[in-house]
């Protein structure tokens, strides 16, 4: 099912928690609702799932207006970010107490419930309470009995953050799994840019209650739209340089020489930041563009984490082992096309050339 | 090492030294007059009345007895008066401490999700608590007295006969059982919030969710998850209605108009005391009364095993 938002908003007293976004999430696709704490992220997934009412703006589920329709009536399956497992029911009786509620008969409930539990891998615990099960565990019963209404929506609140980290890698893939597998439209929430990253196909990036990008999750890596984006997507963070645009070159703050960056539409003399992926800054002992200092390396497995003094800002770059300079000693550096992007300093909106 | 000395705790115990003398009387200065008094006021006179309850023609003034047996338990449980008392006590106990425990429920919760006056709501529930309830009573007796009580005035209003309350036995039996729910509802309430507070507001947000109405979400989440409080309320509550005596004594200064209101306490306190005291008797009803509300103490323990989730 697809979801539209349309000109959303929603106030708490005097404060914007979400500022007139607007959205398409495509049918059957995985979506991250991504930001730092307090930028909306989980008020956005409390209104689609009609628990908080909207302040302004509609949220469409097709061609169907659910602005104001309840929960149940939304057809969402919801996750809680610490389950919310029903304490005194067993793990059947969780599942299948959605469908108890629906008054569905006893033997078509079970049926269901375990097709779902099936589905989730939990099904040999039935039987068991959730305290005798394990944060993942009860992380797979709550996505069951969210499934098991077969609703239109399924909405993950932070659905990982109970885990410790192997079991979260883990469960993130179970997550893409299993929404492969029922072919649902989920939206999940989180902070955390890698999980974003590894597992959804689009990626609502949001900022103090304003959408910063809606994109596929390649692009907002290879295309931010501005320098938050950048900024907050990839590991490690993309090297940022403030200088003044100058011909083709940026005036790096504290750096001597001018750094060819390539012509951009941008008048001589404004202040920009200059950003590079890591991975795009080409540093060679002999052929290269600007010649700059190693200030320290760091081996990290096959390659070597080279920093470079740019004056104020610096550079972090990745060599191969063999090609690794030595530290205080002088290098060239050169950037590749892809992976390198120019924004205002004072607005972050982005510059093309 | 003497470092480690002046740090370690005055009390914790080391085997190669000598558990300090002064140490021990600071623990007997501290505990010893509530040990004292529960030696003397609870576990002396319950040997006492457990080693009278088997001897036969005691009298607590000389001191005599004619020897040991079961005499005292045999007389008693065929005493139609101690059997009418018990059936009294019990009839009580089913009536109470259910509908006290139903209402309390719905009031609890409804307390709870009060929206506006919470605060105030809930002080006045718990008003009857720190009030006597001996004064209670005598509210009651004015509240269903035969001219000018409340009630009669309104019965009279509407045009039926007025109802003599606190003079008839079947009346006063009911007006017994409305002051007992009365007098326990408070307590249980309080308790009961508590137990509603530390429900988990997102279990319910999540049977919202799932479609479940609010009656839903009262059979199928509340009561489940208030049932170890639910059961620690019934069996005090139990507990403390067999022991039902004060209520029937500060209403009617005597076992009901009719003598129809005799409790097993009321047993007991007429063999002490009265003309002709039987201490024995009363020593045996209080062992029998005792093993009854030891049965409810471990039936409370084990469902509260069952409900801890």
């Amino acid at each position: 099912m697809e979801v539209r938002i349309e000109d959303l908003v929603k106030r708490f007293g005097d404060v914007v928690a979400v500022n007139h976004v607007n959205a398409t999430f495509e049918s059957g696709k995985l979506i991250a609702l991504l930001g730092p704490s307090g930028c909306g992220k989980s008020t956005m997934l409390n209104m689609l799932s009609g628990i908080l009412p909207v302040s302004e703006g509609r949220i469409y589920f097709d061609d169907q207006d659910v602005t104001s329709l309840s929960p149940d009536k939304r057809e969402v399956g919801l996750v809680f970010q610490n389950y919310a497992l029903y304490p005194h029911m067993t793990v059947l009786q969780n599942i299948c107490f959605p469908l108890k509620i629906k008054r569905i008969p006893k033997k078509e409930r079970i049926e269901r419930a375990k097709e779902y539990a099936r589905m989730v891998h939990i099904d040999d615990y039935l039987d068991r309470l959730p305290k005798e099960l394990s944060g993942g565990q009860q992380q797979r019963v709550a996505i069951a009995r969210a499934l098991v209404k077969e609703p239109k929506l399924l909405l993950l609140d932070e659905p990982l953050s109970n885990l410790d980290a192997k079991l979260r890698v883990e469960m993130r893939e179970e997550i893409r799994r299993i929404q492969r597998e029922s072919g649902v439209t989920t939206v999940f929430v989180t902070h955390d840019q890698e999980e974003a990253t590894s597992i959804s196909d689009y990626i609502m990036l949001m900022k103090l209650g304003v959408m910063q990008q809606f994109a596929a999750t390649r692009n907002l890596y290879n295309d931010p739209a501005n320098l938050f984006v950048a900024d907050f997507i990839g590991n490690p963070t993309i090297n940022q340089l403030h200088g003044i645009y100058e011909e083709g070159s940026i005036r790096a703050d504290g750096f001597a020489k001018a750094i060819p960056i390539g012509n951009y539409k941008i008048e001589d003399g404004t202040r920009i930041v200059f950003a590079s992926r890591p991975e795009s800054v080409l540093v060679s002992k002999k052929s290269g563009e600007t010649e700059m200092e190693v200030e320290e390396t760091y081996i990290s497995g096959k390659d070597t984490l080279c920093v470079l003094n740019a004056g104020d800002g610096f550079l972090r770059a990745y060599v191969d082992n063999e090609d690794a300079p030595e530290e205080k000693t002088a290098v060239r550096v050169s950037f590749r096309k892809k992976g390198v992007f120019v924004f205002s300093e004072e607005s972050g909106e982005r510059y093309y050339e | 090492m003497n470092n480690e000395k002046k740090h370690r705790h005055p009390i914790r115990y080391d085997p190669d030294e000598k558990f300090e003398i002064s140490i021990l009387w600071k623990i007997l200065l501290f505990l010893g007059p509530f040990m004292a008094g529960i030696l003397l006021f609870t576990i002396y006179p319950f040997i006492n009345a457990f080693l009278m309850s088997f001897k036969e023609n005691y009298s607590i003034l000389r001191d005599t007895f004619s020897g040991w047996g079961l005499g005292n338990y045999r007389k008693v449980l065929n005493d139609p008066i101690f059997v009418s008392g018990l059936k009294t006590t019990v009839k009580y106990v089913v009536i109470v401490v259910p509908i006290s425990l139903a209402l309390s429920i719905v009031i609890a919760v409804l307390l709870n999700n009060a929206k506006r006056f919470k605060a105030i709501l809930q002080t006045a529930y718990f008003m009857p608590l720190v009030t006597s309830t001996a004064a209670i009573s005598l509210v009651f007796r004015f509240i269903f007295a035969n001219e000018g009580g409340l009630v009669n005035k309104i019965i009279t209003t509407l045009g039926q006969s007025q109802i003599n309350f606190l003079g008839t036995n079947k009346w006063s039996e009911i007006v017994l059982y409305i002051f007992g729910i009365w007098n326990i509802l408070p307590f249980t309430i309080i308790l009961l919030l508590a137990g509603l507070q530390n429900i988990d507001p997102q279990y319910y947000t999540a049977a919202r969710a799932d479609g479940a109405k609010t009656f839903d979400i009262f059979t199928n989440i509340t009561v489940p998850l208030l049932s170890p409080t639910i059961a620690l309320v019934a069996i005090v509550n139990s507990i403390s209605a067999f022991k039902i005596f004060d209520y029937v004594f500060q209403l009617y200064n005597k076992p009901g108009p009719g003598y129809n209101l005799y409790t097993i306490i009321y047993y007991i306190y007429e063999k002490f005391g009265g003309t002709k005291p039987q201490y024995g008797y009363a020593a045996a009803a209080s062992i029998v009364l005792f093993f009854i509300i030891a049965v409810f103490t471990l039936l409370q323990r084990v469902l509260q095993r069952k409900t801890d989730y």
